[in-house]
């Protein structure tokens, strides 16, 4: 960037902080078009059945209602899903779970839409749910979907596991479960759809990944992709449960197209609570070994990923389970084998994580385990072990660069130390411990070839428009697209505009998931401004008679620093007859899928490491466990803009202390009983100590001026540090999360005696 | 009157500003906000006054505006996001949420700034702890509060009041 700014590795704010203070930004109900009908969705209120009859007579006599749908409506085909097509626009035949699709309805007044939703008579012939997903597996247990209940099978074999357990001096073993939370974004699922007068659709939605809706909507209206453009709206928050908004999307888009009117859909709370995708609750076993010394010899894994009604990316989180199950260790032995399992749930999909904090609470309580019976401190016996440059990883995957992890450790060992003077409480009753995680992530999906694509127009007065696939959710990619341009083409922020989530005008650039924003599109953006500038410096090389190395482009201008000589971009653009130059930039990360018998392979280019220590207090009185302070550090490979990183890693340690001690959905008999924020509880301000947050950066040299992800990897360890300090703190193991006051105060009555030293 | 079937009159100050509004006695204030005045700034998140999006400030207090029947605002006086900035001018709550990185996704923003404006109208001077009680009926799914706090802190710095610890 110009007189020696830098647009990258600074503090900006957010390109869209003014409008979003301001009350000004755009969502999904902030939309209201001319003739706009509401649409509300008939639900299954129980989790198995099959459907008798579905009577809409009395729903459309009303007056004001303008549309009631079935499944004999939808146009096109009936399933979506981005794996498998295994989920009804709207049931036919059967419900799988409580709150599955029946009818659609629309109005010209939400609360006429409403009424119209519940005159909807379906009789149904209840059936007996699948709820356990162990029970599930039998081949004795009712079919969930027609292909059997066990929905995907992944594996991991490396060396051999009984040759390590036999080398291990010592060997702990148990089993956990985690719990179905949701992603509770405070902006609940909805779209607006319009048919235009050529039948074209254009939706808008809050969504990660627009592009993977329009797919859906055209297949359901069974109309070319052409013929749909879907526009994200300001997103309020996704983590997952956006990636693709295809069913909402869906039913706008159907009613629309039904009526020839403008149509919204939005989800309430309980709504998006009772029906929407969740993370996967897991059954996990595991058994770890290690010598004497403190090397880890083996380490043998079984999970169960229940995956609700349908598969939605379930196959692809256990994966991501046994890919990671083994943490960022070196270990030479290694099984793991994990399974997808269809229940009569809402089904499980993509949160924040997509696997990896599940298994790593239940990994890194073992290995604190592990150290206590060898007598190491935990942080020690994780140096011993963990992965460095040179390291291979469990998929035999060898890590030459941006291996941050032991640095996150060390670091996490002066915040302990700076924690300890805070453990005496003064109160007997009042326990304080403190419990250290750690965690990895793979940049990007696991899938083999995987691509970003980004456009950039660099105009004469040097300002440029960056056009990206890649949406922003409030993550802030949008502004990191700025920074890396401005930095590329040597202008000052402002002088690069970004679009992105419009289907219209920008790349299909894959979802806004798997921690790959910053990696794969933030390397298309970079690529696509250095060709851009490239070329611009090749038109001037030709004006100037010199090699275009020896040029530099900055404001608009393109100098020859040795020369004191400059020509502006416009004087250059004027004299080759160009008006812009438009440059393309691909980035495909270099990864070989995995082997589906020995899970074997580099799913991943690179990896995001980080080490987390908590400080909680345990009332042993009630049970109640109280998070009283918080360090994170994560090796992010570089922070293209570090308060942005910040933000991140302190909002996953608010999820992930909620995952650890207060969120879940409860159910009885396969219904949510808590599909609500006055009992779905979510962590306050009043919860949350300051966090301190410590950035690592190991530089990793196929990233954007080396920088990975942050988004999960900060996720990961936050649960596990969490338990582990309740361990400490009063000699408890939680095995079952969440750490609600009723599991920690059953957990300290059947608990053996502490040593006498605390 | 305006009765089209016991809808009824409804005079207030909305950001300055007066208006009689012709509504059900039992609409809820955020509708009146958003659907009749299209002051969509003032956000939904849950509907039953756990989240705090909808936070508004009646005669000075923050509310949930989902809470709120219209009757009753009858001669109140209400801000909402739309009026705490002067014109062009942002009010100082709103700078230091921009300079902190107070708002990621930004939908409980408004809601937020909302609360922190009336916080720092109660207490110039709030400690780490009144901060945490004081936007403890906003919820945040983003940020983990701290950017928020860091943003309340730095309005306390501007105003040369301070943070007590």
């Amino acid at each position: 960037m110009a007189d020696n700014q830098k647009a990258v590795g600074v503090s900006v704010p957010r390109i869209e902080a003014r409008e979003k203070v301001l009350g000004r930004s755009v969502y999904v109900d902030d939309l209201r078009r001319e003739g706009m009908i509401w649409g509300k969705v008939v639900r299954s209120p129980h989790p198995r059945a099959r459907i008798v009859h579905v009577d809409v007579t009395e729903a459309r006599g009303l007056p004001g209602v303008v549309a009631v749908l079935t499944a004999a409506d939808v146009p096109g085909d009936r399933y979506v899903g981005p794996l498998v097509k295994d989920q009804p626009i709207l049931c036919s035949s059967s419900v799988r779970f409580e709150g599955d699709a029946v009818a659609l309805v629309a109005a010209t007044a939400e609360e006429v839409a409403e009424t119209a939703r519940d005159a909807v008579r379906v009789e149904y012939e209840i059936l007996e749910p699948v709820l356990d997903p162990i029970a599930a597996m039998s081949p004795e247990a009712p079919q969930v979907q027609a292909g059997g209940n066990v929905a995907s099978y992944s594996k991991l074999r490396r060396g051999d596991v009984e040759v390590g357990f036999r080398a291990a001096d010592v060997i702990v073993e148990d089993s956990f479960s985690t719990q179905m939370i949701d992603h509770a974004y405070l902006e609940p699922e909805g779209a607006v759809a319009e048919v235009d007068a050529e039948g074209k659709v254009t939706i808008w939605v809050c969504s990660q990944y627009p592009h993977y809706d329009r797919q859906e909507v055209a297949r359901v209206l069974g109309v070319s992709l052409a013929r749909v453009r879907v526009i994200q709206t300001t997103t309020g928050g996704g983590f997952g449960g956006k990636f693709g908004s295809p069913l909402v999307s869906c039913y706008a888009a159907l009613l629309a197209a039904r009526t020839g009117r403008p149509a919204k859909v939005l989800y309430t709370r309980e709504e998006s609570l009772r029906t929407t995708v969740k993370r996967h609750p897991y059954r996990i076993h595991y058994k770890v070994g290690a010598t004497r010394s403190g090397k880890l010899t083996a380490v043998e894994a079984r999970f169960v990923g229940d995956t609700g009604a349908y598969l939605v990316v379930g196959r692809a989180v256990v994966g991501k389970s046994t890919s990671h199950g083994a943490g960022p260790y070196e270990v030479p032995h290694v099984k793991m084998d994990g399974y997808a399992v269809y229940t009569n749930k809402a089904p499980a999909g993509a949160m924040r994580g997509y696997g990896v904090p599940q298994v790593a609470v239940a990994y890194e309580s073992l290995l604190d385990e592990l150290a206590r019976k060898l007598n190491l401190d935990p942080i020690e016996f994780r140096l011993k072990n963990v992965l460095r440059e040179g390291s291979q990883t469990a998929t035999g995957q060898t890590l030459l660069h941006s291996v941050g992890v032991a640095e996150t450790l060390e670091r996490a060992a002066d915040a302990r130390r700076e924690m300890t003077p805070h453990l005496k409480t003064g109160k007997p009753y009042l326990k304080r411990g403190i419990g250290v995680g750690v965690s990895w992530h793979g940049i990007g999906a696991a899938r083999s070839p995987s691509q970003a694509t980004a456009y950039v127009n660099l105009c004469g007065d040097g300002s440029a428009t960056v056009l990206c696939g890649s949406v922003d959710i409030g993550q802030g990619s949008n502004t990191l697209f700025s920074q890396i341009a401005a930095e590329e083409l040597g202008v000052p922020l402002d002088q690069i505009s970004v679009v992105t989530g419009d289907t219209l005008t920008t790349p299909d650039c894959e979802a806004t998931t798997a921690t790959r924003v910053t990696y794969l599109s933030g390397n298309a953006v970079r690529l696509a401004a250095e060709k851009a500038k490239g070329t611009a410096l090749e038109l001037a090389a030709k004006h100037f008679g010199c090699l275009p190395e020896h040029l530099i482009l900055a404001r608009g201008k393109v100098q020859v620093p040795d020369a004191a000589l400059e020509i502006s971009l416009t004087d250059l653009f004027k004299k080759h007859a160009v008006q812009q130059i438009s440059a393309l930039g691909v980035f495909s990360p270099d990864c070989t899928p995995l082997d589906p018998e020995t899970g074997q392979g580099s799913p991943h280019a690179t990896y995001g490491f980080g080490t987390h220590v908590a400080l909680v207090e345990v009332d042993q009185e009630t049970g109640a466990v109280r998070l009283v302070d918080y360090a994170a550090f994560n090796d992010v490979g570089k922070a293209i803009n570090p308060q942005a990183v910040e933000g991140q890693i302190e909002g996953a340690v608010a999820m992930g202390t909620g995952y650890a001690l207060s969120e879940g959905m409860i159910f009885d008999r396969g219904k949510i009983l808590n599909p609500s924020f006055a009992t779905y509880l979510l962590l306050t301000a009043a919860d949350l100590p300051p966090v301190r947050v410590g950035l690592v950066e190991a530089p990793e040299p196929t990233g954007p001026y080396g920088a990975k992800g942050v988004g999960e990897p900060s996720m990961n360890p936050v649960a596990a540090a969490v338990i582990n300090a309740i361990y400490d703190a009063v000699g408890v193991r939680i095995r079952e999360l969440p750490a609600v006051p009723e599991t920690v105060f059953a957990a300290l009555k059947t608990r053996q005696p502490l040593p006498a030293d605390r | 009157m305006c009765d089209e079937r016991h809808k009824v009159n409804v005079t207030c100050r909305v950001n300055g500003r007066e208006y009689t509004l012709c509504v059900f006695p039992l609409m809820r204030l955020l509708d009146v906000l958003r659907e009749e005045l299209r002051l969509t700034g003032t956000k939904e998140g849950c509907g039953e006054g756990e989240c705090g999006a909808c936070s508004v400030l009646i005669d000075g207090e923050l509310v949930n505006s989902c809470l709120v029947p219209a009757l009753q605002v009858n001669g109140a006086e209400i801000t909402t996001i739309e009026g705490i900035a002067d014109g062009d001018r942002l009010h100082t709550v709103q700078e230091a949420f921009i300079e902190a990185g107070g708002a990621q996704c930004g939908i409980c923003t408004p809601g937020m700034i909302l609360a922190a404006v009336s916080l720092l109208g109660r207490m110039p001077e709030p400690s780490e702890e009144d901060m945490r009680a004081g936007l403890a009926g906003n919820l945040c799914r983003c940020t983990g509060y701290m950017k928020i706090f860091e943003a309340v802190a730095r309005v306390c710095q501007k105003t040369g009041t301070k943070v007590n610890a």
